[in-house]
């Protein structure tokens, strides 16, 4: 209930003046409560993360020396970051392959009505609400060596060669991890290009059809100059998903990697050296190292995605 | 056309139809078999394991789920998970239907600041911050308690809120709130009588999308829960695997209590959920 005393009493503004006086200035109090949260337990933290970064603090006791950027040039000598953040870039790049071919796909597919239409979407998006502890599970007894069902399964139809400790065996333990995120990620890929897809107008399709167009023309050249900005979406979204991924990996691998660093990535890095490794061989921890990986990988993520991002809306201009 | 060529056209149609059926199930069989292996599991016993890996439990009796209740204290587990996701997604979602519409409708300065100092905070990688968060709880004395887990929720879900209600609410024709203010109603009046029952939908959208994710993330609880009391579900359910990881009866069971409430929730009201997960990454 108060007076902005910054506005001036100048003759003309009679009406807003009184307008001001009469209504208080009850903005402040809508946005107050969400200041107050985000700027605690969300601004701050981030602000803190990037001085606390220059310390040499293991996160417990008083805080160290000031080290300046010296975590920073450590971050890229440490053969563990560079390798975790290959992975990283491993499963960008098979999740990038299966996204704009498998996912677009299937949404091509349930574009077509039918009245299976619903069930099929519903069933194709399930994996997306399922939690990274339910996934992660799911893939890991479905490879046991133990109650597993995979490993049987191939000695039934005649491959038993094939079977394997899939998750101890280093050359299989992140092709599985990729695996199972992509079952997770297909839902929400797919269901994108869907909605994606529902923005082609029939007219067009018709159209090109009447003309002669093969189903392929169609969908070279209708359908995909509108799906633009669906590609845009996803596969910024993907970028995000891939170098930020952390629960489906940590449920499988754990913060060391199991087995022998060969499912690190970034995320869990960041983790392991923050709060440790979770095993009786590392408990030391190195908070302020981890925070200045978790500023490179924010860094490297913006790149990615601010490099897709300009490539992919340049890209849809050009089609439209 | 001539006939034959009608024919021929028909015939292509009926083998794409074929093809694009026979895909798309395999898709969806891919996605429901786990699942179902998930389940089935849920009712076998140790032995039952070993000796069938895909047969039928001999029984649908509920024993691993009682035990999976009171051993694998999934019922204190769930208990938290519940008090943490209403909570976090009460407060999330109120403080940003607010903030939304001091930012969308009301003579704010700065609003496009806000807007985007709130939505930014969707690429920040939770890792970043998950340690300085962690310093702040334990140098505000919230570590070690409930709060700190429904502290860090409602916070992490403004983004998301603001980003779909704000949208929402700029959409909203401005003769309403217009209309209410010359009647004389305060600016919080308009806001719970005129603006509120018309955002349902939006609003809804939020809370399904934070409440989701809220009951499914371990990450948070990870690291806030210091003790085994305040364990959420998910977090439950990974350390329990990690010391106990032959009593596979067990975690099956818990497991899938965990995803139940969330896969019922989609089954009921599946057309929300997706148009709402497209809403959020769509505009994001």
């Amino acid at each position: 209930m108060e007076l902005n005393p910054n506005v001036p009493p100048s003759a003309g503004r009679g009406r807003r003046i009184a307008t001001a006086i009469r209504r208080p200035r009850t903005q402040i109090w809508f946005l107050l409560p969400a200041v107050v949260l985000y700027g605690g337990f969300f601004i701050l933290p981030t602000l803190a993360s990037y001085w606390l970064a220059m310390y040499d603090w293991s996160g417990l006791g008083p805080l160290g020396d000031f080290i300046g950027f010296d975590n920073f040039r450590r971050v890229f000598e440490d053969q563990e970051f560079r390798r975790a953040a290959l992975h990283n870039l491993w499963i960008f790049i098979a999740l990038f392959v299966m996204t704009n071919t498998v996912s677009l796909f299937l949404a091509v597919l349930l574009d077509r009505k039918s009245w299976m239409r619903g069930p099929y979407r519903a069933i194709i998006f399930l994996p997306y609400i399922l939690s990274p502890v339910v996934t992660g599970f799911i893939f890991e007894v479905l490879l046991s060596p133990n109650i597993g069902i995979v490993n049987p399964a191939l000695d039934a139809i005649g491959l038993g060669s094939l079977q394997h400790t899939w998750l101890a065996d280093p050359r299989t333990a992140l092709p599985v991890i990729i695996i199972a995120l992509a079952w997770q990620w297909n839902a929400l890929a797919t269901v994108i290009f869907m909605a994606g897809l529902q923005n082609v107008p029939p007219e067009m399709r018709e159209a090109a059809i009447t003309d002669g167009a093969s189903p392929l023309g169609v969908f070279r050249h209708v359908t995909l100059p509108y799906l633009a900005p669906a590609f845009t979406v996803v596969n910024v979204l993907l970028a995000i998903f891939a170098f930020r991924a952390f629960d489906l990996v940590y449920v499988i691998g754990g913060a060391i990697g199991a087995p022998n660093g060969a499912t690190l990535v970034m995320g869990t890095v960041i983790y392991g050296n923050a709060f440790g490794k979770g095993s009786f061989l590392d408990v030391t921890t190195r908070m302020s190292y981890a925070m200045a990986q978790g500023i490179v990988l924010f860094v490297i993520l913006g790149l990615v995605a601010a490099l897709l991002l300009v490539y992919l809306s340049r890209r849809e201009r050009r089609v439209h | 056309m001539s006939t034959s060529a009608l024919n021929v056209r028909r015939r292509r149609s009926f083998v794409t139809w074929v093809g694009a059926h026979s895909i798309l199930i395999i898709a969806c069989l891919l996605v429901v078999a786990p699942i179902y292996f998930l389940v089935l599991g849920s009712f076998k016993s140790v032995e039952e394991f070993f000796a069938s890996p895909f047969g039928l439990p001999k029984s649908f009796g509920t024993d691993n789920y009682e035990r999976a209740w009171t051993e694998a204290s999934v019922g204190t587990t769930i208990k938290n998970s519940a008090i943490v996701t209403v909570s976090a997604v009460f407060i999330s979602t109120v403080v940003s239907c607010l903030a939304s519409y001091s930012i969308a409708r009301l003579p704010l300065r700065g609003a496009m600041f806000w807007r985007l100092l709130f939505v930014g905070g969707l690429i920040v990688p939770v890792q970043l911050i998950m340690v300085a968060v962690f310093i702040t709880m334990r140098w505000l004395g919230l570590l070690g308690s409930l709060g700190s887990l429904i502290l860090t929720y409602s916070t992490f879900g403004i983004p998301l809120g603001v980003l779909v209600l704000v949208g929402f609410f700029q959409a909203l024709p401005k003769e309403l709130s217009e209309a209410a203010t010359i009647d004389g109603a305060s600016d919080f009046q308009t806001f719970r009588m005129v603006i509120l029952p018309l955002s349902m939908a939006p609003i809804l959208t939020v809370m399904i999308l934070n409440g989701v994710w809220i009951w499914n993330d371990f990450f948070i609880a990870l690291i806030l829960s210091t003790k085994p009391s305040l364990e959420t579900l998910p977090l439950g359910i990974l350390n329990f695997f990690g010391v106990y990881s032959t009593e596979w009866g067990l975690i099956f069971a818990s497991v899938v209590i965990s995803a139940l409430p969330v896969v019922a929730l989609y089954l009921l009201m599946t057309r929300r959920f997706i148009a709402g997960m497209t809403a959020g990454s769509v505009k994001g």
